[in-house]
């Protein structure tokens, strides 16, 4: 599905007077593919999208389009067109001159403008529409004329901000799989930017992680959620419990460590960290956990605990439980199916898991995790 | 103002007799243009037309009206073309100096217009300009553009920078962008710009008069003829005109300023 390099930045920087928007920031991204940038509002997604797209230029760096240096072509130029996240409907318009605005310059006659208008219109189920006024448009269709319009000009790459936050919460569900349709059936790249993880990993081929201009890490949505490349992502992609380990081996791929209040087991290398400690930090997602009233035989490690908070999700119960000797509550998600054992809070339980489903973090001191993303 | 209200009814009666005292003087003007005698006072003496009549077989006042309406015209564009472009600056991009240059453009406002008067007459006389048209166009033009600005400063921020962006993405040119998204978007205020520009500039007297030399503006023509009681009832009548013109011009104006902002937040809504 994806293959070559269409867009490259090398060691891009942006700088707002003295404030660093983005720093150090590669990234390849390939032809074909639905990438997403997610992070925290602020961490400068859409300033990185803007400079891709020739909006901002960077303070220094590289960025290559299909091969090309972009640093001298203004974003009329550039073969990448934009979604935006207001949509940028333009109000005096109707649907089909908006969605044609673009094709004035083509040189395309005017049957063939509005044929290529009925496709793109069509491509996003809006066709019958074009004599429709922008502020007859409901939230979702306006989204759909921005795409039109951008996706009528034939871009190499498509840009998305946000593209989805303006919608209520169905819409955006239903129009996560449409905009996955829509780019698997054109085959061109989509770069979207969502603060959004769950909304990255249920669309993207790969997901790059920000944090305060920094990108973190780039990966596949699976490869992101079993290796962070640290607590930041870990806790930002998914629930996350921290928990302080020693380590007593490492052989190979695979460390042996102790894991306090719980005990010790084997568990696999995480290729991404650093480790020039015995004091090590690992993660434990909350629905990898087993929790019941009997003690389980088949699990690596397991203990004893108290249920302090219980929080219901619908399709999911999460449960805090206390272990003795583990410094703060362990989260376990338990998915919600008609018989699951139903726990009060005070009850006694028990806690288990296996040495392949807790992550290596590290070097506890390289990465002592924040008191906010320590939560689950 | 609601609220404020129920609680302090003396408010209400406040602003009612300080609109009264405020615009009761400017409603005699029309009530004695209307009156037979030739003297402003009550009890008025019978109700005529021909004061109005009279008005348009007067050469030098149909020629006055004719100074103005150039003027005015003259005036409109010439401010509302350098407001657009100010207005849009202010708004869209932060440069050094900003809020200092956005201070100076509205000083015009608060300067005493007969200094800057008699400056510009100074000026224009030194660089070789005779007072004429053409300088007084240039007197109200700085008069003018703070209104322009303002006025075409609200306009650009009820509007989405990403809509030029979008144009500019769709591989229009920055003229292009103005051309087909920034003009027809900000038209309304365009319009509710020249409107008030054009009667700001009809109804000046201090510039005009110390900068029209013989070619007298309406208002200038008008203070010619207050000096002759004869021709006081002829003066009432085109006052009421006048009056009549002007509010009929702002309120058009202030309807495309609302429009515009209706329109937008439509889209944006
Ligand atoms: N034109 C600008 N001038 C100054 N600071 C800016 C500008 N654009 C963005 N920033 C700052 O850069 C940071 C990143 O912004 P942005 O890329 O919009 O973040 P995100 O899209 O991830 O929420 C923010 O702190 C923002 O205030
Ligand atoms: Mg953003």
């Amino acid at each position: 599905m994806t293959g070559n390099t269409i867009i490259e930045l090398i060691d891009v920087e942006k700088h707002f007077r003295s404030f660093v928007a983005l720093s150090n920031f590669s990234l390849d991204l390939k032809e074909g593919e639905f990438f997403s940038l997610v992070g925290p509002s602020g961490c400068g997604k859409t300033t990185a999208l803007r400079i891709i797209a020739g909006f901002q230029e960077p303070t220094s760096g590289v960025i290559r389009i299909g091969g090309q240096d972009m640093r001298a072509i203004p974003a009329n130029r550039r073969p990448t067109n934009m979604v935006f996240q207001s949509y940028a409907i333009f109000p005096h318009l109707n649907v089909a001159d908006n969605v044609g605005f673009g094709l004035a310059k083509s040189g395309l006659s005017r049957a063939e403008r509005k044929q290529r208008i009925g496709e793109a219109l069509e491509m996003v189920a809006l066709d019958g529409l074009q004599r429709r006024n922008a502020h007859e448009l409901s939230g979702g269709q306006r989204q759909r004329v921005a795409l039109a319009r951008a996706l009528v000009m034939r871009p190499k790459v498509l840009l998305l901000d946000e593209p989805l936050s303006a919608l209520d919460k169905n819409m955006r569900e239903s129009m996560q799989f449409e905009l996955r349709r829509l780019q698997q059936s054109i085959g061109i790249t989509f770069v979207m930017v969502t603060h959004d993880q769950y909304e990255a990993m249920t669309m993207s081929d790969r997901i790059g992680v920000m944090f305060d201009g920094r990108l973190e890490q780039v990966d596949a949505p699976s490869a992101l959620y079993a290796f962070p490349a640290n607590p930041k992502v870990a806790s930002f992609i998914g629930g996350m419990n921290f928990l302080p380990a020693t380590l007593l081996n490492e052989r190979n791929a695979t460390l042996s460590i102790e894991i306090a209040g719980l005990g010790s087991l084997d568990i696999g290398m995480n290729p991404g960290v650093t480790r020039h400690e015995r004091d090590l930090l690992v993660g434990l997602r909350p629905e990898q956990l087993y929790i019941g009233r009997d003690a389980p035989t088949d699990y690596d490690v397991t203990a004893q605990g108290t249920v302090t908070d219980i929080a219901f999700y619908g399709e999911s119960v999460r449960y805090h439980v206390q272990i003795n000797g583990v410094p703060e509550p362990v989260s376990v998600s338990v998915p919600n199916y008609f018989h699951t054992v139903d726990f009060k809070r005070g009850d006694a339980v028990w806690i288990a898991a296996q040495g392949a489903s807790v992550i290596d973090l590290g070097t506890r001191s390289d990465n002592e995790p924040t008191k906010q993303e320590r939560k689950v | 103002m609601t609220r404020l209200a129920r609680f302090a009814p003396g408010l209400r009666a406040y602003a009612v007799i300080y609109l009264l005292f405020l615009y009761l003087p400017v409603l005699l003007i029309p009530l004695f243009s209307f009156s037979e005698g030739t003297v402003v006072a009550f009890p008025i003496s019978g109700f005529t037309f021909k004061w109005y009549g009279q008005l348009a077989t007067q050469d030098t006042l149909l020629q006055s009206l004719v100074n103005s309406a150039i003027v005015g015209a003259g005036t409109a564009v010439l401010s509302t073309s350098l407001g657009l472009f100010a207005a849009r600056a202010y708004i869209r991009h932060d440069f050094p100096g900003r809020r200092a240059s956005e201070g100076l453009v509205m000083l015009p406002l608060v300067t005493p217009v007969i200094i800057v008067a008699s400056a510009m007459l100074a000026l224009f006389l030194l660089i070789g300009l005779r007072p004429s048209l053409l300088t007084v166009i240039l007197g109200h033009t700085f008069l003018t553009v703070p209104f322009a600005v303002s006025i075409l400063k609200s306009a650009f921020e009820e509007f989405d920078p990403s809509l030029e962006e979008a144009a500019y993405d769709l591989g229009e040119s920055v003229w292009g962008t103005f051309r087909r998204v920034t003009l027809p978007i900000v038209a309304p205020g365009i319009v509710s710009s020249l409107l008030v520009t054009f009667t700001v500039s009809f109804d000046e007297f201090v510039l005009a008069f110390f900068l029209s030399g013989d070619q007298p503006t309406l208002p200038v023509y008008i203070w010619s003829q207050i000096r002759f009681p004869a021709k006081l009832p002829n003066t009432l009548a085109l006052g009421s005109l006048l009056l009549g013109f002007s509010v009929l011009l702002l309120i058009a104006a202030e309807f495309f300023r609302r429009k515009s902002r209706n329109a937008i937040a439509k889209v944006k809504g």
